[in-house]
């Protein structure tokens, strides 16, 4: 235990000083893309895993977190319009491009939204619960086509990026290290929560979920909590890469990303928090670098995942850490 | 306060044509080790599914320690005192045997949410930890994960689950089936040991642990209660030898 934990420390450690380190490096070699490559990186290190804290630990295989990480880009960009248009939502909120209160917003209706969802989804279980996660962010992703006030399948632009006192967002260097403290604090409060009481109870929910019932626990309104958190880490990523890109589209609630952010959970190493980060980075460069090559990335990306998936129980985190034998 | 911690009136369970619960009265009294016994198939563990709570009863009633529960889900017959082990182990294989103790422990503490302590660190489990994991001779696989235990160990670990908390009426389903001699030694002394602390409700297939165990003994046969009553009486009863223990 004491040993392979502190190979674990050691290498987060080392990834943690790669990230912080890679900005002075890049300006340095003249290279500007890396910073904005790895911020979004980053941003959907974020959202791969609070959709970990779902699955690997949860045990709650949900195919819809797209949805979370859509409506918080949406909240960014619906009220982005109606600052620069002056017109008030819903003829009540004016628009907003404070950060402060924007995306606090999105990770609460993203919060919201999941607390909803959850609540119908959760009453089911294994394949229902799976396709049940994915028919509401379907659904949610054929809304925001048909919402032609904001775009509807074309997306709306974001002309600038939010404001937070202190900071400037539109500088690359500014939001790189931002969306970098963001993730270390969400993964802090995961990697907390998963060993207190109220991630105890949904780690027994997940192993065993008679025994828990059994012992005197009701654990529906634990996993509900739960799923609300990672819907709203979902909605901080949301409303970080609309930031990013500038672009709000409703193909960022469509099921491909749920499917891709899975995939990036897996490559990392289920429940094991900082395997996703891996997964995020590893399945992003990758990507980056084979669709130089050929548009049907896809191609290659596949096997490599097989191979992952079927060699390596934990995940290329587990094989870093050498826990990737231990799992049966 | 009566004597009668668990009163079962009329329990009926149907699965279609088959009457797995039929009519069945049973009662126990605080403080005593009761043994329910019957041939495969008489209903020993549908009986114990609806007096946990995992299956409802068609009809009929359950009055435990003055509380009707025969409707009450699960988790809530838990936290009035009643404890179960399952005929086959269920105990949270992902997590550590002091993690599935501490479970056990917080059960029993009411709801709430905490989302920032270690678990572990918390007074109520650093105070309780340490003797729970003695009670069931856990002590030294307190850091490994239940999945690797032995049979035996997590037949204990089960058993010490279900003791957190200090349930009024223990249900153990079978605790010594698949047990090799050994376990089956160690698990009569832990019951042994329980005696008189706890009362407990044993189904079991191992005559002679039933007979050396119980101090009353309900005979089911087909759902039904055949015959109730104390070792010696059972033994000698013309009913229990001809359907159940003339096979031996």
């Amino acid at each position: 235990m004491s040993r392979s934990g502190t190979r674990t420390a050691a290498i987060v450690a080392a990834g943690g000083l790669f990230f912080v380190l890679l900005p002075p490096v890049a300006t340095f070699a003249g290279e500007d893309y890396p910073i904005s490559l790895f911020t979004r990186i980053l941003i959907y290190a974020i959202a791969a895993v609070s959709l970990d804290l779902l699955i690997g630990y949860g045990g709650m295989i949900s195919l819809g977190h797209a949805a979370f990480v859509g409506l918080g880009a949406y909240v960014v960009g619906i009220l982005h319009q109606h600052g620069t248009d002056g017109q008030p939502l819903l003829g009540l909120l004016p628009g907003s491009d404070n950060a402060l209160l924007v995306w606090p917003l999105a990770v609460l209706i993203a919060a919201l939204s999941a607390l909803v969802i959850g609540s119908l989804s959760l009453r089911t279980s294994g394949m229902h619960f799976i396709m049940i996660t994915l028919a509401f962010a379907q659904m949610l992703y054929y809304f925001f086509i048909g919402l032609e006030k904001y775009g509807g399948d074309d997306g709306l632009s974001i002309y600038s990026r939010n404001r937070l006192p202190g900071l400037d967002l539109g500088n690359d260097l500014h939001f790189y290290y931002l969306c970098l403290s963001l993730l270390a604090a969400y993964l802090l409060f995961v990697h907390r929560l998963v060993q207190s009481r109220f991630g105890l109870v949904i780690r027994g929910a997940s192993s065993n979920s008679r025994r828990i019932e059994a012992i005197g626990i009701h654990s529906y309104r634990y996993r509900l909590v739960c799923f609300a958190i990672a819907g709203a880490g979902g909605g901080l990523a949301g409303a970080l890469l609309a930031n990013q890109t500038e672009f709000v589209s409703p193909g960022l609630l469509n099921w491909t990303l749920s499917g891709e952010l899975m995939v990036m959970v897996l490559l990392g190493g289920l429940g094991s928090l900082f395997g996703p980060v891996l997964g995020a980075t590893i399945f992003l460069l990758l990507e980056e670098v084979l669709a130089m090559y050929t548009e049907h990335w896809m191609v290659f990306l596949g096997p490599f995942l097989v191979i992952v998936v079927i060699f390596l129980k934990r995940g290329l985190f587990g094989l870093l850490t050498g826990t990737g034998q231990r799992h049966e | 306060m009566s004597d009668r911690i668990l009163e079962v009136r009329d329990l009926t369970k149907s699965y279609g044509a088959i009457m797995a619960s039929r009519r069945l009265c049973l009662d126990i009294d605080r403080g005593e080790v009761h043994a329910l016994i019957g041939p495969n198939g008489a209903g020993k563990t549908t009986a114990i599914n609806q007096l946990s709570g995992d299956i409802l009863p068609d009809s009929g009633s359950i009055v435990f320690d003055g509380v009707e529960i025969s409707r009450m889900p699960p988790h809530r017959r838990a936290r009035l005192g009643l404890a179960r082990s399952f005929q086959i182990t269920s105990i949270f294989d992902d997590l550590t045997v002091e993690e599935n103790l501490a479970l056990a422990i917080i059960a029993h503490a009411g709801h709430n949410f905490r989302f920032w302590r270690n678990c572990l660190k918390t007074p109520l489990v650093q105070r309780e930890l340490p003797a729970a994991l003695e009670r069931v001779d856990l002590d030294r696989q307190a850091g490994t994960i239940a999945r690797s235990l032995s049979h035996g160990e997590k037949r204990q670990l089960e058993v010490g689950m279900a003791l957190t908390g200090r349930p009024k009426l223990l249900l153990l389903d079978e605790p010594m089936a698949g047990m090799g001699p050994g376990g089956t030694v160690e698990m009569a002394k832990l019951i042994g040991r329980l005696r008189g602390e706890i009362t407990i409700l044993l189904v079991e297939h191992d005559m002679d642990a039933v007979f050396a165990l119980a101090d009353r003994i309900t005979v089911l046969v087909y759902g039904e209660c055949v015959a109730c009553g104390t070792v010696a009486e059972i033994r000698h009863h013309p009913t229990v030898r001809a359907a159940y223990l003339g096979e031996d």
